[in-house]
């Protein structure tokens, strides 16, 4: 059942594009939209977008870096590791689950670090992909999507960020501990 | 709250860095200026009085961690390295780092002189009889302020990473604003929201529901489940663009925005692509395992960002943010 679905989804992924593409400009074409001229129209505002990126992005993908770099997320796991036994998470998994939202290169070598040494289909292994399978490197995304409106009072987007990392964290303990718990 | 985060990462990860590199020189983790006895296996005999001399540091592993203090290392230690001799009894000596080498030594040779490379001082050798091997007492050069010195590269290389994001966007960005240009002009993307009027008009109240905004958010929300990311991004952009249209107060993020995001970082998938690739390389037998695990943990991620949206936009602090200036100055006034 979960092959089925796999090579479904799988199948719809790998036609998606190029299906988009075919739909949006045929469409166009037969309802006489000049496909060619509006397309460079929208085009035009890819290159500003990402350029108006940067100076968010460097300012979040810096500060980050530092703190990956400096060692404070030890310092960080060591004060949240008794909490974590509360809800029960392995302590290994500590790391992967807070290095998830800050960057997504960082939380992707300690899931395959994870896996290799406690083996992917292990309690541990199922977690570590869970956590990275199922959340968003949100800081990354909030920097990049305010930053391209030039959005610098973010409100209440941090927090709620924040609270739907931690939702997503406990829910796949709690479903990984069902299903493959010991 | 984002200045607060930004903030506290920084001021953390520099106070955390300087904490470490006091404790590493109060504790001489590195072991500066501190004699060390190993063996040396050599590979070529030397001769003659100046010599360039290569072989092999050779320790146990006891002996590694007793001089260091730590019991990270479990294999005796055999490393390759490159001696200059002067009357075969004082010199210097410099070894790169591989992978057999200690990790603690390959942490010192990050912050070393030479880049992945450490050198030292070789204080004293006495060679046995067939010059095969000897006996050496060596010296690896100071290592300190390792972490401020790891902090200093991380500023500079994530600024430039930060760009290279940004660059490596340009294309794919341009290629969909392009497409959705088109989809636009010809009515699909009308056509997409009409259809899913009735549940986006309850999560995005704020927005007309055939505003182009709700179009690009439908069609990013699909693209990131089913892991298209290189369309998604450009997609959610676009979106952002159109949802800052209806911006009251520009430079402040409105409700719709943040739900929005909420959405998009709750990671809504149906296909975890790149968790499931790693899964395979490391050998799982059964790589699609985690599909339903994370559908259901991204569900709950999801639900509880919409539904944080909903309650902390009541909040009296994040509704006055909103507010144009002006009616906040009457508002203060009559308050």
């Amino acid at each position: 059942m979960a092959d089925l679905f796999r090579t479904v989804i799988n199948f719809i992924s790998i036609l998606a594009i190029p299906l988009m593409i075919a739909t949006f400009l045929i469409w166009g074409f037969f309802k006489k939209v000049r496909v060619y001229e509006v397309f460079v129209e929208g085009a035009k505002d890819g290159f500003h977008t990402a350029i108006r990126i940067i100076p968010y992005l460097v300012a979040m993908l810096f500060a980050i870096g530092i703190f990956r770099a400096s060692g404070a997320m030890d310092v960080l796991i060591s004060i949240i590791t008794p909490l974590t036994n509360l809800i029960g998470m392995p302590p290994d998994a500590l790391p992967m689950a807070l290095m998830r939202p800050l960057s997504g290169s960082g939380s992707l070598g300690i899931m395959t670090e994870l896996m290799k040494v406690h083996g992917p289909d292990s309690f541990i292994g199922v977690l570590a992909s869970t956590l990275y399978g199922s959340s968003e490197t949100t800081f990354y995304i909030l920097a990049v999507y305010f930053g391209s409106v030039n959005i610098k009072n973010t409100r209440h987007a941090v927090p709620v960020g924040l609270l739907a990392d931690l939702a997503g964290m406990l829910a796949a303990v709690f479903i990984c501990r069902i299903l493959f718990g010991v | 709250m984002l200045n607060y985060i930004w903030l506290s990462l920084i001021i953390i990860a520099l106070v955390v860095g300087v904490g470490k590199d006091i404790n590493d020189e109060v504790r001489n983790t590195y072991r500066n200026s501190t004699p060390l006895e190993v063996m040396f296996i050599s590979s070529q005999v030397p001769s003659g009085t100046v010599t360039r001399c290569e072989g092999q540091i050779y320790l146990t592993a006891k002996q590694f961690n007793d001089f260091y203090g730590t019991s990270s290392q479990l294999e005796e230690v055999k490393q390759q390295v490159v001696l200059s001799l002067l009357q075969n009894k004082t010199g210097n000596f410099i070894f790169a780092c591989t992978e057999v080498t200690p990790v603690l030594w390959r942490d010192m040779a990050k912050s070393a002189s030479g880049s992945d490379k450490l050198t030292g001082k070789v204080e004293r050798i006495e060679f046995s009889d067939d010059h095969g091997w000897a006996k050496a007492t060596i010296v690896m050069e100071s290592i300190r302020f390792v972490k401020l010195k790891a902090i200093t590269q991380a500023a500079i290389d994530f600024a430039n990473i930060a760009v290279e994001i940004a660059i490596g966007l340009i294309g794919v960005m341009s290629l969909w604003l392009g497409l959705i240009k088109v989809a636009e002009e010809a009515g699909l993307v009308k056509v997409l929201t009409r259809l899913l009027a009735p549940i986006t008009k309850r999560i995005f109240p704020d927005v007309p529901p055939d505003h182009p905004a709700i179009g690009a958010i439908i069609m990013n929300t699909a693209a990131n489940m089913l892991g298209l990311s290189n369309a998604a991004t450009p997609i959610g952009l676009k979106a952002m663009e159109e949802l800052n249209k209806l911006n009251p107060k520009i430079g402040t993020a409105t409700n719709a925005m943040v739900t929005f995001l909420a959405i998009n970082t709750g990671g809504l998938i149906l296909v975890p692509a790149t968790a499931m690739a790693v899964r395979a390389a490391v050998g799982s037998t059964n790589i699609g395992v985690i599909i339903g695990t994370s559908i259901f943990a991204a569900g709950c991620a999801t639900i509880t960002g919409i539904v944080a949206s909903k309650l902390f936009q009541r909040l009296p602090r994040y509704k006055r943010e909103l507010m144009d200036d002006t009616k906040k100055s009457v508002e203060m006034n009559h308050g």
